[in-house]
């Protein structure tokens, strides 16, 4: 095709671009990844029955608070390898905070328990599917940062992957809260954060072949 | 003729905000300033060169909500030509020629001293500007102090000073702003 025609054909029909289009478009992929993860949760593992009761308590926004803010984290340095041009990501050390903060509870949780219960709350009751749901539930989440990225221009592909299957990995986790009753920080130290871990690294291994535009 | 930066961003802010006329003197402006940047690298293969600018002006197009009006129009630009260019590279399996390596470097260093050129100036400007003409004529137009003397209409101790002086001048404003 001619290089002038093609100018055309692109000017034909071009509408306005809302103003932080970027972030809409990211926010938008969420929702619509999220939706189907909440259904999901819904549907094939079922909502915890005492959600309500949960959530008065400290243990549940604990976990909300530490997969909640990693999601955030990862969300923006998401936004920021969607454009081509300058992605400093050195703030992303912050993303240790969270981290940090749960091992402390988890230390002076466990210095509270007798050691003989240390192995119960370290495996919980669902220790053995806990990191493999996390990891099941990002994948409609990716799905759908796969569709912002549509949009998007990473140049880091590798990164970028990384730190979408980071965010999709980290907000599985806190949709997953709502159906996991585990409470100790030990627990979700390791567990959840397994799965989020093995979400990143698939999208990190993932990102060349799909991110590619 | 080339457009310039300005202009190009006010066109791109334009077309972001839906004007389609702006937005097609957006992209016919980059076509130029994108086959010089092709034709540099891709050493004279010339279908190559018009595939990859209209890959490029695609991109530009599709993905323009990734511009950040805060940011320069061109660095934008070029991230997303240089990346479609090594995204050929990587397609094609071209390892690249050694050669060819040499020219992308080259270019790139172009790039650099382009924009080293533009400190300098600016720090030039902010000495007296016989000695910043001196400093021009003999340590960058590479000028004998006799002919800097000539140029100027400077007697060549004159120029001698001034290159001196100037040289101190702006030691002493890098250090000031490294501080």
């Amino acid at each position: 095709m001619n290089t002038d025609d093609l100018i055309d054909s692109l000017t034909k029909d071009v509408k306005p671009m809302p103003r932080h289009a970027l972030r809409r478009r990211l926010i938008a992929g969420l929702i619509l990844g999220g939706g189907g993860t909440l259904l999901a949760v819904g549907a094939w593992l079922g909502f915890r029955p005492d959600l309500w009761i949960a959530m008065h308590g400290g243990a549940f926004w604990m976990k909300w608070l530490y997969t909640a803010s990693l999601a955030l984290c990862a969300t923006l340095a998401t936004a920021r390898l969607g454009r081509p041009d300058g992605a400093a990501l050195g703030w992303l050390w912050i993303m240790a905070l969270p981290v940090a903060g749960l091992a402390a509870i988890s230390i002076a949780e466990m210095a509270k328990t007798p050691s003989s219960e240390w192995m119960a709350m370290w495996l919980g009751a669902s220790w053995k599917i806990c990191s493999r749901n996390v990891f099941l539930l990002a994948i409609p989440i990716f799905g759908g940062l796969l569709w912002s990225f549509r949009r998007l221009a990473p140049t880091r592909l590798r990164a970028a992957g990384a730190t979408a299957g980071l965010t999709a990995g980290a907000w599985a986790a806190t949709l997953y809260c709502l159906h996991c009753p585990e409470v100790s920080a030990i627990f979700v130290l390791t567990w959840y954060s397994l799965g989020i871990a093995l979400a990143a690294l698939t999208g990190a291994m993932l990102g060349p072949k799909l991110l590619r535009w | 003729m080339q457009a310039s930066e300005d202009q190009l961003k006010a066109w791109m802010t334009r077309g972001l905000d839906g004007d389609a006329a702006a937005h097609q003197l957006l992209l016919r402006g980059l076509l130029p300033v994108l086959r010089q940047f092709y034709r540099r690298r891709m050493s004279g293969r010339e279908d190559d060169v018009e595939d990859l600018v209209q890959e490029t002006l695609i991109a530009v197009h599709q993905r323009r909500i990734t511009y950040d009006p805060a940011r320069p129009l061109m660095a934008w630009v070029f991230a997303i030509a240089r990346y479609k260019m090594i995204d050929s590279f990587r397609r094609t399996g071209r390892t690249c020629a050694i050669e060819g390596l040499e020219d992308i470097l080259v270019v790139e260093g172009f790039e650099d001293a382009s924009n080293a050129r533009s400190d300098v100036s600016r720090l030039l400007d902010t000495i007296p500007a016989k000695q910043a003409a001196a400093i021009r004529a003999t340590r960058i137009d590479g000028l004998s102090t006799a002919e800097a003397a000539a140029r100027h209409a400077m007697g060549e101790s004159d120029v001698k000073v001034s290159v001196h002086r100037g040289l101190k001048a702006l030691a002493a404003r890098v250090r000031d702003t490294l501080k």
